[in-house]
């Protein structure tokens, strides 16, 4: 097909990544410290490195450069001194919309998760030989690992089309938004959960409400959650598309 | 190339041209720069430049070798002579002839202005 | 090469910009594109470029839409905006990523060109002035070797000895299978390389004509006494210039300011003489 080429896909794959080059190599030589810092900490505790100490750094780590990561590959578009020469090399939006989601999804992760890997691995090393810590292998691919890897790639659609849609303050606005539809989600939930149980006077008693939000996040279970999920996403990357193909200057 | 606003561009190259074999820098039968190299050095159009060829084509100054390039004509540098005469004399001449009646100058004075111009240049070469 | 019909097209809150445009760009030519500031030359460029979307009319480069901005008419488009910001990294890795999406892109070229400019490959674009980012991306979009190629105020910012760079490269560059749009304040930097006219005015193509029809029809330069009749613009200063209709008198060389100013405050009368005396319909 004239309108999507492999080939072109992979070229301005490897565009993003090269003229970005420098921002990804600082990124990600802060993260690499950051977690060596405190990889070694734990280490001091027990001298083994649990999942869950892993991830807990690693989730955070792993959230916050994958959102600055969208935003700084998208800011090409927006850049008033640059969309021109952006929008008008020969990339179909359909091409581009792929290429922008595989960097920032698939090739983020596995890099980001590679790196962080290999650091760790690096810290108990280098904690085996200065201190009684056992070298052991990372624990990396735990249960809340590929929890966590589910919901970047529930977020990520809704950052690429915020970093898309908003001009200005584009992170801001756009985590403003989310906050925006997860209260909405929440009030509607509460809402329904109120009308159905009416005669329970759901908005009187704390632990009611507390009750409606459990209920609200239960709401979405087994296949409902996938196909929600499913549905969520391909809408998002959907909207994020027509927003490339109406970018104007 | 600098240009004057008052005679179009493509007739400011042909003069270029006549220069250039008139002082023996282009040979009669050489070959001369093709119609970019031309609209390169004088920073123009090469539309300005191929209107320029086609004027010297019709003069018969030069010839076109097809798929070669093109070549001064046989007689070019006579034919440059000829055409830069006639603009003397019916261009330049009719207008000194103008300014020496506004300003009542002798044919005279003129003649010994020349003869003495031709006097300087003859000692130069000497 | 490009056809625009009865275009329209406004910014959000503001007064209409161009007013029923209608336009066609031919393979090779240089167009010469003015119209005083906020007349809407960029404008109209960002249109061919798919960059803006017209409001009502077509824009189409080989009956494609340009709004579409379909692979097949971005390759065949290149623009070198106004103002711009490159990404700061050497000029080769530049080429090299971004060359790969022209199919007619001729390393070669680039480099030559890039030499001629008198810059040098492994030049970080960060460190260069804005004069030479300039022709860095002069220098890519002519080694794009798209057939349309649009230029918006290209010598803004090149010095002197540049500008002379910038023609003679201009000169080698064009060819029959290339359309060429510079749009321009500068007129003196270029009047020898364009060949076509276009004026914006009020909103619309007040003037489009090429070069060789203004120089049959009219006349620059001083006039004399007896030839006050056929005036049709004259520049009020002591001894200025004017356009005349020529008649009889020797071609002169357009002289594009003063077509521009002719143009601006006569623009029925001139299209007529250019029409041949045809009286034009709205006179």
């Amino acid at each position: 097909m004239k309108e999507y080429n492999i080939r072109r896909i992979g070229n301005f794959i490897y565009r993003d990544v090269i003229l970005l080059r420098g921002t990804i190599t600082t990124a990600l030589s802060v993260v690499s410290v950051l977690l060596f810092i405190v990889i070694l900490f734990s280490l001091r505790k027990d001298h083994v490195v649990v999942p869950g100490e892993f991830m807990s750094v690693f989730n955070k780590l792993y959230i916050i450069s994958g959102v600055l990561f969208i935003f700084s590959v998208l800011k090409e578009t927006n850049t008033k001194a640059s969309n021109h020469l952006y929008l008008t090399l020969p990339v179909s939006s359909y091409e581009r919309i792929t290429a922008i989601w595989f960097t920032t999804g698939i090739l983020y992760t596995i890099v980001f998760s590679f790196l962080c890997f290999l650091v760790g691995q690096f810290a108990i090393s280098v904690g085996s030989i200065f201190s009684e810590t056992n070298f052991h292998p990372l624990p990396i691919f735990s249960e809340d690992y590929w929890q966590l890897i589910k919901f970047y790639f529930f977020i990520q659609p809704i950052f690429l089309y915020g970093a898309i849609r908003f001009n200005k303050n584009r992170m801001g606005k756009t985590l403003l938004s989310l906050l925006l539809i997860v209260l909405g989600l929440i009030f509607f939930n509460m809402m329904l959960y109120g009308m159905l149980n009416y005669g329970y006077d759901v908005f009187s008693g704390e632990e009611l409400a507390s009750e409606a939000f459990g209920l609200a996040s239960k709401d979405f279970s087994g296949i409902e959650k996938v196909l929600f999920v499913g549905v969520f996403m391909s809408t998002m990357l959907l909207a994020t598309y027509f927003k490339i193909v109406e970018k104007e200057v | 190339m600098d240009f004057d606003n008052s005679k179009p561009i493509y007739l400011q190259i042909v003069d270029f041209f006549y220069e250039n074999i008139l002082a023996k820098r282009w040979h009669e039968e050489e070959r001369i720069p093709s119609v970019r190299e031309v609209a390169v050095m004088v920073e123009v159009n090469p539309n300005t430049a191929i209107r320029a060829f086609n004027y010297l084509q019709e003069q018969n100054v030069i010839y076109n070798k097809r798929g070669i390039g093109y070549f001064v004509s046989e007689n070019g540098f006579n034919k440059v002579l000829d055409i830069k005469k006639i603009e003397f004399m019916e261009v330049i001449l009719p207008d000194v002839f103008k300014k020496m009646r506004l300003l009542n100058v002798q044919f005279d004075e003129v003649k010994n202005s020349f003869d003495q111009y031709v006097n300087n240049i003859d000692h130069e070469k000497k | 090469m490009i056809q625009i019909d009865n275009i329209r097209f406004y910014y959000p809150n503001s007064k209409v910009i161009l007013n029923n445009v209608s336009l066609h760009f031919t393979t090779g030519n240089i167009y010469g594109l003015f119209g005083k500031n906020g007349e809407g030359k960029s404008t109209l460029m960002k249109i061919m470029t798919g960059l803006l979307f017209p409001k009502a009319g077509y824009c189409r480069i080989l009956n494609e839409n340009t709004f579409k901005r379909s692979v097949k008419c971005l390759q065949d488009v290149f623009i070198v905006p106004e103002e711009f910001e490159l990404p700061g990294v050497k000029i080769s890795t530049y080429e090299r990523v971004n060359s790969t999406f022209y199919p007619e892109f001729s390393k070669d070229q680039f480099y030559k060109l890039i030499k001629e400019f008198k810059l040098s490959i492994d030049q970080k674009i960060s460190t260069l002035s804005f004069g030479q980012k300039k022709k860095v991306l002069i220098a890519f979009g002519i080694a794009t070797n798209t057939r349309l190629l649009l230029m918006d105020e290209p010598t803004n910012g090149l010095d002197i000895p540049s500008k002379s760079q910038f023609r003679k490269i201009m000169a080698s560059s064009v060819d029959q299978g290339k359309c060429i749009v510079i749009s321009t304040h500068q007129v003196r930097d270029l009047h020898s390389l364009i060949n076509h006219v276009v004026i914006l005015d009020n909103s619309n193509v007040t003037f489009d004509q090429p070069l060789s029809t203004i120089s049959e029809y009219l006349w620059f330069g001083k006039p004399n006494q007896d030839d006050r009749a056929s005036i049709i613009y004259s520049e009020t200063s002591y001894g200025g210039k004017a356009v005349l209709m020529r008649k009889d008198h020797d071609e002169t060389e357009v002289d594009l300011e003063l077509l521009f100013n002719a143009v601006i405050s006569q623009p029925d009368q001139i299209n007529a003489i250019l029409k041949n005396m045809y009286h034009d319909e709205r006179v």
